[in-house]
Order: C-alpha cells, then structure tokens, then sequence
C-alpha cells in the first residue's frame, strides 16, 4: 500500500457529499488504486496437492484474495497467524470505507428502535458479508462466523432485530479472539440473548408461584458451554436457571417511565432485585450460597466455563470447524487441556491447532457452507460489491441466510445438510464469474492475463488460483471443453474440489 | 466446442445415477414437523377434564357449549376432546373419518432438550441401544423391497435436509419447483452439464453423488415447469412458507414425478411466553396448519386414495402455565394423521390423560404409545411397510389402533 490511512481519509471526505451510488463507485475506485483490486501479476503453486499456504487461506480465512496466497508465502505462516491474531494492529480502512455507511450498527440498543426493521436486517448482514470479504483481519472474521453460530440469533425472534446489532458489535466481535468466559458473561447480559431465549422474563417473586424460565439456562449448559452430554442433570439446569433470575430488559416503555432517571433506558439490561430468588443454589456439585444477589451470574458463568466438559466441548467444536468432521482425539485433547490451563484464552487454542500437524494433514476435507462458498467464490475473483440484495438473495436460496437460523443451535457444521444446495452454488458460480450478479462486478480476463500472458496456460493457472493445486488432467480437460471462458471459471468455482475447503 | 451432444449427456447422466421412475400411482406420505415442541394439548382440547381448565386458567380453551356460536369454544370432537377453534377447517375431515388422532405420543428422551428429542425422532432411536445410523424415513426408503428410485422419490421443502431423511437414497431440498435448471451465461446449459457430469463424475464421495443426482433432476423436472398453477377445488393456500410449500408438494404429486415421502415443516412452536390462548402467537401457528392441510386436501381431491399426512413434534408441554403465560417443555404429544388409509374420526387415548411426576419434570403428559408404534402403523398403512425391524431395529412395536 502507497498510501497512509489519513491521506486515504482525506480523499474518500471529498467525495463524501455524494449520493450513495456514486459513493459506492468513489470507494471502489479508491479501494482499487491502493491495493484492493487485482494485482497484475499473480503467482501460484503447480503441486498435485493442496498447498499448505492456501490451505490455511482456506481454513483461517475465508479464501484467498488475488496476492494474498504469494504475500503469506513471503511473510511465512507463523508470521501470518500471529499478524492475524492481533487484528487491532491490521490496518482495516479499505474494508471500513465499504460499509462505514451503516449507522444502525453504531448505536445503542434503545436507541435502534429508531430505525425501521428493514434496514436494521440490511445492514448487519451486508456488514458481516462485507467483512467477511475485504477485511484484512480474516481470522477475527472467521472466528465471527463461529461465535454467531455457537450463540445463535435470530433476527426474527421478537425483538432481536433491534437489538442483536449491539450484541454483533459488544458480545460476538469484542470477544471473538479475546477470552471465553468473558464472551459468555457478555452473551448472558446480552439484551439480545435475555430476549431471544426468553431470559428477561426469567423470575421468581416472593409469595408468588413463579417457576423459573428454563429456556436460556439449558441452552447455556447444552449448546454454550459443557455440551449436551457435559455430564449435568435436569436439575443443574433448573438451579442455573434460578441463579439468573432477575436479570432483565425493558423492550417497551411509555412516557412516564421513559421520564424516570431511576430505570434503566429501554434495551438495556439491569437486575430487577425483586424477580430473583435469592436463596442458596447448587449447581453441578458447587454451593452458590444464599444472598448472592447479582453476583450469582457470575458465580454461575465461572463454574460452568470452567468446567472440564466445557474445555472438552469448545475444542472439539473448534477441532470440527478447522480440521476434520472427525477431528483426532489427540488433538481434542491438547486443545481442551489448553482450554483449561489458560482459563479459555482464545488465541491460544487457535495457536495451537493452526500450528498443529493434524491441521495440514485435512486438506480438502471439509464442505464450505453456503456463507463461507459465497464469501470465497468473491475474494477468488477479487470481486467488487457492496452486498446489496441480489447477492444476499444467493445465500438465502443456499439455506444460510445472515442470522436467520431459527433455533439456538446455530447453523449445522456437518455435510449432509448441506448437501441439497448444490443446484444453487452452480447457478451463484457461473453466474457471478460471468457479472451476471446484479451489483457484483469482477473482472476475469484481467485475473487470467496476470495469471499468465500465454492464453493457453491460463486455464491451468486459473484452477490453481482458485483450488489451491494444478488440476488433475481429467478436471482440465472438462473445462477446456467449454468453449466459453466466463463457463470455464464458473465450472471450476462449481467444481466438487471448490465446494471443499 | 462441447465433446457431447445433448444425448449423449443424458445417457451418460442414466449410467450414473439412478433410473427415472415412472410414477406408478405410488402412494405419498407427507411429514410434517411442528418444530419447537408444540403444546398439543391447546389443538387436541380434553375439554371433559377440569385439571386442564384449573392448570391454565389464562391460555385454557372454553369447553364447546351446545347451541352457543362464541368461536372461542374449542369445537366438540367427543365426550372428552374438542379441537382448537383455530383448526375448525379440519373438523369435517374428523366427521368424515379421514381424520385421526393418537394422544399421548412421544419418546423417552428425557433431555427436554429440542435437539436431542428431534434428533432421537427423526432418527428413529431411543435413549437405549445404539443409533440405527441416518434418518427413520431415509431407512424406510433404503430397506423395502422396491428398489426403485427417481430423483424426486423423496423431497424435503426448504433449505435443508431434515435428519429424518438423512441416509435416504435419494432426496432432494427445494423451495420451488420453477427453480431447478442450470442457468450459464451463455443460455446453453447443456455443455455446463456436460462438464459438471465430468466432474462430478469422477468424484467418488458423497458430494459427487450428491452431483449426479442434482444434473438429472434438472431433466426430470424440465417438464413439470411453468408459472401459473392453479390448485383445484378451489383450495386456498395460506399465505406464507407452509402454504407455499404444501402447494409444491401438490403439484409434484399431480405431475406424478414419484414422489413417495415429502417433508415439511411448520416452525414456531416453542412457546415459553404469552402463548395465548384461542387467539395470540400459537393460534396463528395452528390457523396456519390447519389452512394449509385443509387447502393441501381440497386441492389433491381426486388424488386422496394415495396421500397420507402425518403432523408430529419433538414433545409435547407441560400442562400448566408457566409465570409468562406460556409453557415449558413437557413429555407426550398429539399425532395427527390425515388419510383415506386408516379407520379415523377416532381419538386413541386413554382417559384422563396421566400426568406424570418424575425426575424429568413435573407436569408433562404420560407417554402411551412410543412415537415408532405410531411411525411403524403409518408407514404400513400408507406405504405399505412389511420389514419394521429394518427402519426401528431392537424395537418391539406396539399397536396402535390406527388401522382399526
């Protein structure tokens, strides 16, 4: 890059004045005269089998962007994992200047009542497919993916439209490469969460005959932190759920409340004193004493993060999205014992796998789901776009539509669901290598040309750009038997080996 | 140039996947799946029992009145039982006798969880002995003796495999059926067919099967494509993803493409908070299903001697309220099977209901009958299954009485 972050600043506020397509067509420029685009000349590897830099490109990041696969060779893959794990000190205004647009995903839960629900749900998904494509902090993106699933949302449960914005921003980004008990501290004070797992009307008042709401306090135990056979009872999760009552969030308000300085603003959470039972608690074999008060959440999250069932469960869900659907005991192993010993630091148990040799034994052995497909076949490419709808239309006819999965357990990490969704990844490859995504531009004579000059070795070349290795024979020869080149690149982005990751 | 002609594709494309079917009047069985664990005991009223009315004195249905026309009564099946109002379209259905209705169904997963009782469910196992391996209806389909399957013998509507269906020979996920064609830049999709076929061809996993099978749907439905359907008898679909979905189960049924086993599902049942009671969040669940079954079977009129829908869910709830005017996750549940096959207009059950006190949780409903009794007599009654062991091994089916 020729070009410091303020002199960048500088040009984009000139052209800040103008309409939103134009905007959009000012930062495309400018993202292309400083590094964004296609460089004129690409190099790639021509062994038979994935190479080891592009694999990483394809586990720890969502692809490789054209020049990013030469750039890792250069730097070396420690030097990019560590780069990656302090995403703070990546440059990201390139990426930042696509979507800084997006005002609903700035402000405060309350205060997103303000925007229409239409454009609260289009801007959080082009936002997480917008970063997902052009920020240079790939693995945070990544790790992004992971957490959305594994505290699932769904926007169209009650109000988490509005609210869910807050919790991408504090909850899932904050913590993604952070600490993990701290992330599930966050996620169960989540106004998001309280809502979507009926929390917020989780209470027992005295002399009443509440019952406590169960819902979020089994979802914690079974799908957040020790896993369904973690090894805890029906009653674990009856206490957990006591433990909790009490924490709440106003979602409606009328005017006298709104006027008194002594309740919390709407959207914001707070402990109601009087929903929660306040008597002594014994979970999973620890005694919770009696009068706790607000502190009981705390108590609760440390003794169910800290649990060895937890540590077993994150590292076989870490283990499962970047090794194998079948990932090595040995492995697993190591990672939950680090998960242990380092009381959940993230880092550490990317670290490790990244590093591990289990990790560059699964080359191509994992199915891209749609999300990670589409983000993929885009920085393949090098493609222009903003996200507007005729993309987003794609990933929700391939079943994965941004923070549209029902139920708490987010969307499966597993082939076979995914296995009914071949017909719309042909039809999204041939046609986005062929601009005939509305919005979505890329240009790949110009991928082919710094690729090689010679036309006829471009094709291999090109199939080596997008997989990773030289194509079998077999595979070349079915794509060179089409006579359109826009076909052939849309064959190979269809192709089993680019399904694969 | 492409090295195949159109043809020769389409030949290559029958040596690898499996032969098209022609339909044979084959029989359709329809699963629909209320997910999120729905409250039954609101559709299927025991309007005679007072525990009932005292457990939820807020989102309790009134028992029906005679000669009264407040629309908020549950409508009188029995002496015990009466339906939701919201499912009034299905109530000739019961006086017909096409109708029938089998309580206090469920599992043993004792979990509460949705996952594991859905999981357990659709694949057909059960807290003892060791899983069966893919999905109850995928077993069906791969163990009978028919071995003949099409591409579109098993669909599931919506974006992804049900696990019920997991293991199926074949089986295909799809929101319309106006979607399925190869779509290239150049407008012929054949030469893009033919180098995909290479592809896939010589992919020996799952995905290259899964490959195969998607390149010859594209020629079986070709034919079945067009944009102005209209259903018959006047049948209205409701408005929204059932609806729709039910109407392209229907219209592959009368195409008679070999449809054997559709699956459904009718989301939107877990109903912790403000349920509500003959109005409110469940009662628009329950118009939906009942609209779109009404409409389903008014629309395939002609077609009823070899359509038969089951409607199931992972459990059913506790019978109480709970403080937020929903309720909590229970044990047994309602099945509802709607069919020229079986002998209905009855209500299976013991009565009163039990409810149980246990370890799992006070105030579900007491199982009668194991999900797979009643998964076993439907698949007989319907698809004619003979080798029960092979889709329920180690399970000792109990009858049911579906069949009289």
């Amino acid at each position: 890059m020729n070009s410091t972050r303020r002199s960048l600043l500088k040009t984009f506020t000139l052209g800040g004045a103008a309409s939103l397509t134009s905007c959009e067509r000012i930062t495309t420029a400018l993202s292309q005269q400083f590094g964004q685009g296609v460089p004129s000349s690409l190099a790639v590897g021509d062994g038979v089998k994935i190479d080891d830099d592009f694999h990483l490109l394809n586990r720890a990041a969502f692809g490789s962007w054209p020049g990013d696969w030469s750039r890792l060779k250069s730097m070396g893959r420690e030097a990019w994992i560590e780069e990656q794990l302090q995403p703070e000190s990546i440059d990201n205004t390139l990426c930042n200047l696509r979507d800084g647009s997006f005002e609903s995903l700035q402000f405060e839960p309350g205060n997103a009542y303000e925007f229409d629900k239409e454009v609260l749900r289009d801007e959080i998904t082009r936002h997480t497919l917008i970063q997902a494509v052009y920020s240079k902090r790939q693995l945070l993106e990544v790790m992004v993916e992971f957490w959305t699933d594994h505290l699932n949302i769904d926007l169209e449960k009650g109000d988490c439209v509005y609210l869910k914005p807050s919790d991408d921003r504090e909850v899932i980004r904050a913590h993604a490469l952070g600490n993990f008990h701290d992330l599930i501290i966050a996620s169960a004070k989540s106004p998001a969460m309280l809502t979507y797992l009926d929390g917020r009307d989780n209470k027992v008042r005295a002399k009443s005959k509440d019952v406590p709401n169960e819902n979020y306090a089994r979802e914690l135990l079974e799908l957040h932190t020790l896993g369904v056979s973690g090894g805890y009872t029906q009653n674990d999760v009856y206490e957990a759920a006591r433990c909790l009552t009490g924490w709440t969030v106003d979602l409606k308000r009328n005017l006298l409340e709104d006027l008194n300085l002594f309740k919390p603003a709407r959207g914001v959470t707070y402990f109601k004193k009087e929903w929660h039972d306040d008597g002594e608690k014994k979970v999973l074999g620890h005694t919770i004493p009696a009068g706790g008060g607000a502190q009981d959440i705390e108590r609760l999250v440390d003794i169910v993060c800290s649990h060895r069932s937890t540590g077993h469960y994150l590292a076989t869900k870490l283990c499962h999205r970047f090794v194998s659907y079948n990932p090595p005991e040995a492995l697993v192993k190591r990672v939950a014992d680090q998960f242990i010993a380092t009381r959940g630091d993230i880092k550490s148990l990317l670290r490790l796998i990244l590093k591990s040799d289990e990790f560059y034994a699964s080359q191509g052995q994992l199915l891209k789901r749609p999300f990670r497909y589409v983000v993929s076949a885009l920085r393949t490419v090098g493609a222009d776009t903003y996200a507007h709808p005729p993309l987003m239309e794609y990933l929700h006819r391939m079943g994965q539509g941004l923070f549209q999965y029902p139920t708490p357990d987010g969307y499966p990490d597993e082939e076979a669901p995914w296995m009914g969704t071949l017909l719309w990844r042909w039809n999204f490859a041939f046609a986005i290598a062929s601009n005939q995504v509305p919005t979505v531009k890329c240009n790949p004579t110009m991928l082919r040309k710094s690729l090689d000059k010679d036309t006829k070795a471009q094709t291999a070349k090109l199939f080596a750009h997008c997989i990773g290795r030289h194509p079998l024979e077999t595979e070349l020869k079915a794509i060179e038997n089409l006579s359109n080149k826009d076909e052939m690149l849309g064959a190979m982005l269809a192709s089993p080996a680019f399904q694969r990751c | 140039m492409p090295s195949l002609t159109r043809r020769a594709l389409l030949s290559k494309l029958l040596v690898t996947a499996p032969p098209v079917v022609e339909d044979a009047g084959k029989h359709t069985l329809v699963c629909v799946f209320l997910r999120g664990g729905a409250d039954t005991m609101n559709l299927i009223v025991p309007y005679a029992d007072d525990t009932y009315h005292r457990a939820r004195p807020t989102i309790g249905i009134k028992p029906p009145e005679n000669g009264s026309t407040d629309a908020s009564r549950a409508i009188r099946l029995d002496e015990h039982y009466g339906l939701h109002p919201m499912l009034k379209p299905l109530h000739e259905k019961f006086s017909e006798g096409r109708l029938s209705i089998v309580q206090n169904v469920g599992t043993d997963n004792t979990t509460g969880s949705h996952f594991e009782c859905q999981d357990q469910m659709e694949h057909g196992d059960s807290m003892q002995g060791s899983p069966a391996g893919g999905g109850w209806l995928g077993r069906f389909l791969r163990a009978r003796a028919d071995k003949n399957y099409g591409p579109l013998s098993a669909i599931a509507y919506g974006t992804k495999l049900p696990e019920s269906l997991r293991g199926a020979p074949t089986v295909s996920v799809l929101q319309s059926l106006d979607d399925i064609a190869l779509k290239t830049p150049s407008g012929d999709s054949a030469a893009a067919a033919s180098a995909l076929a290479q592809l896939y061809g010589a992919d020996v996993t799952l995905l290259g099967n899964q490959g195969r099978e998607t390149l010859s749907l594209f020629e079986r439905v070709r034919s079945l494509q067009s944009n102005d359907y209209k259903p018959s008898n006047n049948a209205t679909y409701p408005k929204d993803e059932f609806g729709k979905g039910m109407q392209e189960i229907a219209r592959l049924i009368k195409a008679r493409v070999g449809l054997e086993i559709a699956s459904i599902d009718l989301d939107g049942w877990d109903t912790h908070f403000i349920q509500g009671s003959d109005s409110g969040l469940q009662a628009a669940r329950i118009k939906l299903l009942a609209e779109g079954l009404a409409a389903f079977d008014g629309d395939l009129k002609e077609h009823r001697s070899n359509i038969t829908v089951m409607v199931m869910t992972e459990f059913g709830r506790r019978i109480y309220e709970n403080s937020s005017l929903g309720t909590d996750h229970g044990r047994g549940f309602s099945t509802l099977v709607l069919s020229d096959k079986f002998n209905g207009g009855r209500i299976i059950s013991k009565w009163p209901s039990v409810i149980e006190e246990t370890v799992t949780g006070p105030g579900g409903l007491k199982i009668e009958h194991d999900y797979r009794s009643v998964f076993s007599e439907v698949l007989r009654g319907s698809m004619g299954l003979e080798n029960v062991e092979a889709v329920f091994p180690d399970f000792k089916v109990a009858p049911v009485g579906l069949l009289g």
